[in-house]
């Protein structure tokens, strides 16, 4: 199997799993090819990601990515966080093979669809 | 301490017995002839792929020249649908299969399919067998042939060959003289008994890879006066019906096989039978919400395709390859393709059961201790990858939700 041992140790110990009682902002994309699902739920205080975790379901590299993602944010400025690209998750599983990239953009999405329902008050789902 | 590994993948491919290695490695040093040439070194060469032809046709109940050696399973499975199709064109040009048929089937029936051939894909219903009636009700006047795999290679069911090769007798004899039939074996052997007479078919298809012999071996048996067309040309191998210089050393293998899982095929039915049980009432008592796939009757003995609720089957199998078990499944990411498993989804279950189905397949060198380790391993592998399931989150809050109304 093509996967990095960063990848493989993602799975094995995934990192930020569950879901925040206190979440400020909340988002759970689809990926509508294959019904993949990343959930995202962040605690959002004075600009920053105070916290991040996560819940996935579908094939490996959906599960890798939203733990790659939510341990990444943890702490991260909010301004910030809005520039990460799917290529950032990438990078931090050592690569993702060319068909896989999906997850990492269902990652993004999800965090950005977070951040955006925190910004128009519809975190509460 | 080193990782402990299991094994559990055999209806992929099964390692090679030490006592086909010793029978084949001759095959590959000093008795390297060409089984075509006149001279010492290829006579040498051809009494092997004699004798081995006698060992492959005795596994089966077939006479020597019946059997035809080629590269393995697909290919015996191309020559078989695509040879018939085109020697019987001109009598027809319908086929009918199953739903449930290995890709390789699939693949060439779908080819023909483009050519403007006409195919009925019988159902297999939630239980995974094809019925009789509806063989029957399929069968015209153009049917030319039917071919329907002996046990399916995801889910182990054992399909009703022998009434299909019944009814296929009684259609000839109705006048429907140019309908052939073919069963693709290469699960089945090794791990059931298989008799062409019992069975009735006019081929079938075998792969030495699934036996404990090497890749790249194979055979189709071709019943006496069956007609199709060669797809490999350009030699006078295997009576012109496959061009191409044996695999002397794969074929010596295959025989060698074959005669050892004839010799042993009630021992290692019985062993294998005894682990895939103990593994399957070790899953009952430990993990909730798993189904079972298949007629748990009707099965091949070392198989046990499971679907395990909320999760995907390629975070499962990353998961316990991690802790050194090695499984496969009908997971699409795995596979490469965006649909999940046709077979399990075949059988009637929805899409998330068809992406967490996980096919477990035992061998002969696996012990009971194997069988406890995934006991152990499994269920952790799997409440981790629940307890990150948004699903599976969802399914226990409205459980914790009924109980507290109740």
């Amino acid at each position: 199997m093509p996967y990095s041992s960063i990848f493989k140790d993602h799975l094995a110990n995934p990192r930020n799993v569950g879901e925040l009682a206190d979440a400020s902002a909340v988002a759970e994309e689809t990926n509508p090819v294959c019904g993949d699902r990343l959930r995202l739920s962040l605690r959002l205080r004075d600009g920053r990601i105070e916290a991040a975790r996560f819940l996935a379901y579908g094939c490996a590299p959906t599960l890798a990515c939203g733990s790659a993602l939510a341990e990444m944010i943890e702490g991260m400025k909010i301004e910030e966080a809005l520039r990460l690209t799917r290529q950032d998750i990438a990078r931090a599983l050592d690569g993702l093979p060319a068909r896989k990239q999906h997850a990492a953009a269902l990652a993004i999405e999800t965090l950005q669809a977070a951040i955006k329902a925190e910004f128009r008050g519809q975190n509460s789902e | 301490m080193a990782l402990r590994r299991v094994y559990l993948d055999h209806s992929a491919t099964t390692p090679v017995d030490r006592r086909v290695v010793e029978a084949m490695l001759p095959y590959l040093t000093e008795k390297f002839g060409n089984a075509s040439s006149v001279h010492f070194f290829g006579q040498e060469a051809r009494a092997a792929v004699d004798r081995a032809r006698r060992e492959v046709a005795s596994m089966v109940g077939a006479r020597p020249n019946e059997v035809v050696f080629l590269s393995g399973g697909t290919e015996a499975n191309n020559l078989a649908i695509r040879g018939v199709a085109e020697a019987s064109e001109n009598y027809g040009r319908h086929i009918i299969t199953s739903e449930i048929e290995h890709s390789s089937v699939r693949g060439i029936c779908d080819a023909l399919e483009k050519k403007g051939w006409k195919i009925t894909r019988l159902p297999v219903y939630d239980d995974g067998i094809v019925r009789i009636e509806d063989v029957r009700a399929s069968v015209r006047p153009d049917t030319v042939l039917i071919t329907v795999m002996l046990a399916n290679n995801e889910i182990g069911t054992i399909q009703p060959i022998a009434e299909i090769g019944s009814l296929v007798r009684k259609e000839r004899e109705k006048g429907n003289r140019h309908l052939r039939f073919h069963t693709d074996a290469v699960q089945a052997a090794g791990r059931m008994h298989v008799d062409v007479e019992s069975l009735g078919c006019d081929m079938l298809s075998l792969s030495a890879h699934k036996l404990y012999a090497p890749k790249g071996a194979g055979a189709l048996f071709l019943r006496r006066g069956v007609r199709l067309v060669a797809q490999n040309v350009g030699g006078h191998q295997e009576r012109e019906r496959r061009a191409g210089t044996e695999s002397v050393a794969g074929i010596v293998a295959f025989g060698a096989a074959a005669r050892i899982a004839g010799e042993e095929l009630d021992e290692r039915v019985a062993h294998v039978r005894a682990l895939r049980n103990r593994f399957e009432a070790g899953v009952a008592a430990r993990i909730e919400d798993v189904v079972f796939n298949g007629n748990r009757e009707r099965r091949l003995p070392h198989l046990s395709n499971i679907s395990f609720r909320y999760i995907e089957g390629e975070g499962l199998l990353i998961n316990l390859d991690l802790q050194g078990v090695a499984v496969s499944t009908g997971s699409a990411c795995s596979s490469g393709s965006l649909e999940p498993s046709p077979v399990i989804r075949a059988i009637g279950r929805d899409d998330e059961l068809a992406r967490g189905s996980i096919r477990f397949s035992f061998g002969k060198d696996n012990s009971v201790e194997d069988v406890d380790y995934v006991l152990e391993v499994l269920p952790r592998a799997v409440a981790n990858l629940r307890r990150l399931s948004p699903l599976y989150q969802k399914a226990t809050q409205a459980r914790a939700c009924e109980s507290e109304t109740v």
